[in-house]
């Protein structure tokens, strides 16, 4: 809560996470929000302009586009968060192990991380959709396969370092069961690490996925996804270029505020980062995080 | 250093052994039979179960895996990667001129990427919290936040339609080159800027600095010790930014029909081209170990402090 | 030494940023040049032209159609001469001697004669099993150089489509015998060397391929002097590409797709720079429905027929082509030769549609969405073309039309060629396809049922399949023909009644040209356009 406090004395950053959790809970609960069915067609609206039934207009089968606009959270957003979190998990208790009983299950998970690692994101979701087809599962299985090394990689390094923390020595000279240890001491301490991390992930999968959906690798109709919606109105570009500007500004004002966010946190989990740390080991985690960032788009 | 540089080199033979068993496994992913996928490339009128089995037989598909993983990393060594299922021709024949294309591309992008950000970086850490610093940055968040294809298509609106300046697709000229250039670098040169911007200023905050100012060196000399400091970071992530650029031109190439990797890896998928599919993978991982690699050795040559690390 | 370097980095710095200056100069240079010389046609393709051997079938038809031909054509007037001035035929029909022109020769100065006749022929025959769609490769027996110019084809039985299915496109068609790969034209041939119109200049893979006019040509030489086909991927990119002249030609493609959408098309012609032609209605649009994927509720006819009947084809016709194309109710319109056969019409009905499926066993279970039937859903995949907008379109509305009788479909988008290969291996529930067009309608299409690189998964699913395909025997070697119309109506008849090809419209082949190019027609196949007769005013 205190981490809290301090990301809202951030105005921007108190912006930016009131409009992300906007639309989280806008495509949560996208029934309530959506004036019409997404996936209803009437050929006789198609390409219809704005009216006061449907304030964004109608695409080429005549479907609200407000609507799916909505609906095209969940899979451009909320799935890929999902994806986010099962990465995080999975790459976390992977860290977790590695970092806390080192040895040889540390080293062997460190070089499957190393090969995961040597796969460039991108190469490594086409190769997976490539062969298991297009379509949003395979994009999210690619996601979780690819991300959970970069959070094994950190947390890893972030339980090693508390693992030698006095209090946590101290903890188990006391005899605190290793469990005990990892949730009382370890667990809280290296959150902010996944905080990080995933938030600086987040805005680069949302491109990509809507990226490969524009490509037509994506999610598959009729379901609604900004990509997609990006990917019809592109056959109609310059005829009627106002298709492409509520799902692109959509996606701008996601990511950025996505983006801000993940700067906000960084600097409100380590304020040494606000007045440039001189610790090189933040700073090389900075600068990886930056790399991640744009791995995508 | 030698030393470094031998142990660097021995572990990527054993990474890329594993990198090209996945790559090769991963053809097993594919829903198709490699040998009804023959015989239809073959043309077969009529296709029967002991006509699968003999084709199977022929394509050693009934050998032990390493074995058939052996075949093809030798094969795969000699840039033979089988033929394509669709147009029939040898896989490399697609996918060189294809990567030679998408280099082109990549590198005209990288040393723009590199001079902006160099640029932009060291001015506006000079200038921290300054009205340029933070207009820079605040410009260089929004534009990293655009999808690649919206801003895409907006300068192509806007350049090639309106303005008439420049053509809308394909390689044909230098000019080709501006626009998929521009989107590529406006897309990442937000990132490598800011870690050149956060390099200076970790170095600036560096006790040397202090002391230097301290004792009353000039202020331009202690800038230049600073941004040679900074960059030598720097070298190693724009080494790993070529093969990150590389991969990612997908979007960029579809969009301006670029003849690249990415258009021909699109179109495989679309068309279930397994073999190009495969090799683009291999092709692209190795690159990317290597670079990896490469420039961490780069690093630790200019930068003794990180040798004694590694 | 920190400041040389500084110096050097800043030059670096400096020398990118005139490199950019400059390339940002030549391109205004650039573009004001193309306007002046634009005297040659550009067309878009979303595809390579490949290879383009004409004995195999990877390669653009429209590009092998300008480079190679055949010994006879076929024109609205019926077969006419081509590379053969005459032909006569014998008493039972089973031997056919061809009188050759005396005037061609090939691109690279070889002589068309009747030995290259009998080597390119014989080539064919012995890559057989490749061409088993086109019935007279299994029914040619000997080819046979009379004299310099006189070739005799022997058949092993009479069969009347002969000489149409000599006229095609590929493979009976002509490339120098200097290409022959080892004497073979099976495993590629060392060039492109055929007698027609334009020859092959240049071939830049997945880029361009340009075709220069064959000035020695026996028709005369064609007056458009250059052509080129440039790749672009279909949509925007190309209709771009044609605002700003950098392709100033485009036209339905070999797998009767546009590249750019009515709409658009319209608006070009609006600008007066493009004018649009469109071809009589050539072939007809259609679903395909895999009767023999036993695994899938398309295998039963109350599935095909809902399908059938939940097409709203008015209103695709009326928005998707804006008029265009019309409503297609079975697989041949009636002006289609033995088609005009009177069949039940099945109208857009989704209330009709529910009730079929409700009496074959599929039912809503309550809450349920789907219908299902002993555990299983009613749910199927449906192929379309991802380079076609217009297909995209229609699948999704068919989609939204399905779902609400309880059907569902998932659409999975794929390059023509993969939805090619999924058509004759049966890996599919339905997907997009076309009639081959006047040229090779009913008889080839309809050959075709049986052929498994073609309509054999389609077909042999349903109950009178071997009637079927003994039908399909027969008609082709019928030399009578009230035999030959009864026996194209029970066949038309048996694949309605099993609403296996799912009709949609009436495809044409569309141009948008330059508004000054004149003698734009259509051949007789959607396959080829006869660039030669093009000319700018």
């Amino acid at each position: 809560m205190k981490l809290l406090k301090r990301l809202l004395k951030d105005k921007l950053a108190a912006a930016s996470l009131a409009v992300v959790a906007a639309t989280l809970l806008i495509g949560l609960f996208a029934p309530l929000f959506a004036p019409h069915p997404p996936n209803e067609a009437n050929m006789e609206l198609r390409f219809a302009g704005a009216s006061w039934s449907y304030w964004l207009g109608n695409d080429h089968l005549g479907r609200c586009i407000l609507s799916r606009l909505i609906y095209g959270i969940r899979p451009s957003v909320l799935w890929v968060l999902a994806a986010l979190g099962a990465a995080a998990c999975f790459g976390a208790a992977l860290g977790f192990v590695a970092g806390y009983f080192r040895g040889r299950i540390d080293a062997i998970l460190m070089r499957v991380c190393d090969v995961m690692l040597s796969f460039p994101g991108y190469v490594m979701t086409l190769a997976i959709v490539g062969m298991l087809g297009a379509g949003l599962a395979n994009i999210l299985l690619a996601f979780v396969v690819m991300k959970w090394a970069w959070f094994a990689r950190v947390i890893r390094t972030a339980v090693m370092q508390y693992a030698d923390a006095d209090y946590v020595k101290f903890a188990k000279v006391l005899g605190m069961g290793h469990f005990g240890i990892m949730r009382r001491h370890i667990a809280p301490a290296a959150l902010s690490e996944i905080a990080v991390i995933a938030s600086s992930a987040f805005g680069s999968m949302i491109l990509q996925i809507s990226g490969l959906s524009f490509l037509g690798l994506g999610i598959e109709a009729p379901h609604a996804e900004w990509g997609m919606m990006m990917n019809e109105a592109r056959s109609v570009m310059f005829t009627r270029p106002e298709l492409m500007l509520a799902p692109g500004l959509a996606i701008i004002a996601v990511v950025s505020a996505v983006n801000f966010l993940s700067d906000a946190l960084q600097k409100a989990l380590d304020p040494k980062l606000a007045v440039s740390g001189k610790r090189t080991s933040v700073f090389a985690g900075g600068m990886m995080r930056g790399l991640r960032k744009k791995e995508a788009a | 250093m030698g030393l470094y540089v031998l142990k660097r080199v021995g572990a990527l033979a054993p990474l890329l052994v594993v990198i090209s068993f996945l790559t090769f496994i991963l053809n097993g992913l594919s829903p198709m039979d490699p040998a009804e996928v023959v015989l239809h490339a073959q043309g077969v009128p009529s296709i029967t179960e002991e006509l699968i089995a003999a084709t199977r037989a022929e394509l050693g598909m009934d050998r032990p895996l390493l074995a058939r993983y052996w075949d093809w990393l030798l094969a795969s060594i000699q840039l033979d990667f089988g033929d394509s299922y669709i147009t029939g021709k040898p896989v490399w024949s697609l996918l060189g001129p294809a990567l030679m294309n998408t280099l082109k591309l990549t590198i005209v992008s990288s040393l723009f990427i590199i001079a902006l950000s160099i640029v932009l970086g060291v001015l506006c850490a000079l200038r921290e919290g300054r009205w340029l610093d933070l207009s820079v940055r605040g410009v260089s968040f929004l534009l990293t936040s655009m999808p690649a294809y919206w801003l895409a298509a907006l300068m192509v609106w806007y350049f090639a339609v309106k303005l008439d300046l420049l053509p809308t697709s394909g390689m044909d000229s230098a000019n080709s080159y501006v626009l998929p250039v521009a989107v590529i670098v406006i897309g990442y040169a937000g990132i490598y800027f800011r870690v050149v911007r956060s390099s200076m200023l970790s170095n600036l905050n560096e006790d040397y600095v202090l002391y230097g100012r301290a004792c009353g060196i000039p202020e331009r000399r202690l800038t230049m010790h600073v941004l040679r400091n900074s960059l030598q970071v720097a070298v190693s992530v724009f080494g790993l930014a070529i093969p990150i650029i590389l991969g990612s031109t997908v979007v960029v190439e579809n969009i301006f029909a670029w003849p690249g990797l990415g258009t021909l890896t699109v179109t495989s998928i679309l068309g279930r081209d397994f073999p190009i599919i495969q090799a683009y993978v291999l092709v692209l991982a190795v690159a990317f170990v290597l670079f990896n690699t490469g420039s961490d050795v780069l690093n630790a040559a200019m930068n003794p402090r990180l040798r004694k690390e590694l | 030494m920190g400041r040389n370097k500084i110096v050097v980095l800043l030059a670096f710095v400096l020398a990118i940023a005139m490199l950019a200056g400059c390339s940002g100069n030549k391109g205004n240079g650039g573009s004001a040049g193309t306007e002046a010389e634009v005297r040659e046609l550009v067309y878009a393709t979303a595809k390579d032209i490949n290879d383009m051997n004409p004995h195999l079938y990877p390669g653009s038809m429209p590009a092998q159609g300008i480079i190679y031909e055949s010994l006879v054509e076929n024109t609205p007037e019926g077969i006419k001469p081509l590379l053969a001035e005459s032909w006569d035929i014998s008493e039972d029909g089973k031997s056919y001697t061809f009188h050759l022109r005396k005037d061609v020769k090939f691109h690279d100065g070889e002589p068309f004669n009747a030995e290259a006749v009998k080597q390119n022929i014989d080539a064919v025959q012995r890559n057989g099993s490749k061409h088993a769609w086109i019935k007279l490769s299994t029914k040619l027996a000997e080819v046979s150089a009379v004299d310099e110019f006189t070739v005799k084809l022997t058949l092993t039985e009479t069969y009347y489509p002969t000489l149409l299915e000599l006229s095609m496109t590929r493979p009976y068609v002509f490339i120098s015998p200097k290409d022959f790969l080892n004497g073979e034209t099976k495993d590629g041939v060392t060039g492109y060397h055929g007698t027609g119109p334009y020859r092959l200049e240049e071939h830049v893979t997945e880029q361009y391929a340009s075709f220069e006019a064959n000035e020695d040509y026996w028709g005369g030489a064609p007056a458009v002097k250059k052509l080129t086909a440039k790749v672009l991927p279909a949509g925007e990119t190309t209709l771009l590409a044609l605002q700003k002249g950098e392709v100033n030609f485009v036209f339905t493609d070999d797998r009767g797709t546009d590249s750019i959408d009515v709409d658009a098309m319209q608006r070009l012609a609006d600008t007066g720079d493009y004018r649009i032609v469109r071809s009589e209605p050539m072939n007809t649009k259609m679903i395909v429905a895999n009767s023999s994927q036993t695994a899938s509720p398309v295998s039963e006819k109350a599935v095909r027929e809902a399908i059938w009947q939940s097409i709203d084809r008015e209103t695709i016709s009326r928005t998707i082509f804006g008029g265009t194309e019309t409503p297609a109710d079975a697989l041949f319109s009636s002006n289609v030769n033995y088609a005009d056969v009177g069949l039940e019409k099945r109208e857009y009905d989704p209330e009709a549609a529910a009730k079929l499926l409700e009496e074959a066993g599929w039912t809503t279970a309550s809450g349920a969405e789907i219908r299902s039937k002993d555990g299983r859903q009613l749910t199927m995949k449906l192929y379309y073309d991802v380079n076609s907008s217009s297909q995209k379109t229609q699948a999704e509305l068919l989609q939204s039309e399905v779902l609400k009788i309880g059907m569902k479909l998932d659409l999975v988008g794929e390059e023509s060629s993969a939805i090619a290969g999924r058509r004759s291996s049966g890996d599919y529930d339905l997907l997009f396809n076309q009639t081959w067009g006047l040229a090779y309608d009913p008889q080839s299409t309809i050959t075709a049922f049986a052929s498994d690189n073609a309509y054999l998964h389609t077909t042999s699913g349903i109950p009178r399949a071997e009637e079927l395909y003994a039908k399909i025997e027969q008609v082709m070697v019928s030399t009578d023909e009230e035999t030959r119309k009864g026996l194209y109506k029970d066949i038309l008849t048996i694949v309605h009644e099993e609403a296996v090809f799912i009709p949609l419209t009436n495809g044409s082949v569309t141009i948008v040209a330059p508004s000054d190019l004149v003698g734009i027609s259509f051949k007789q196949t959607q396959f080829e356009l006869p660039f030669e007769r093009m000319s700018f005013q």
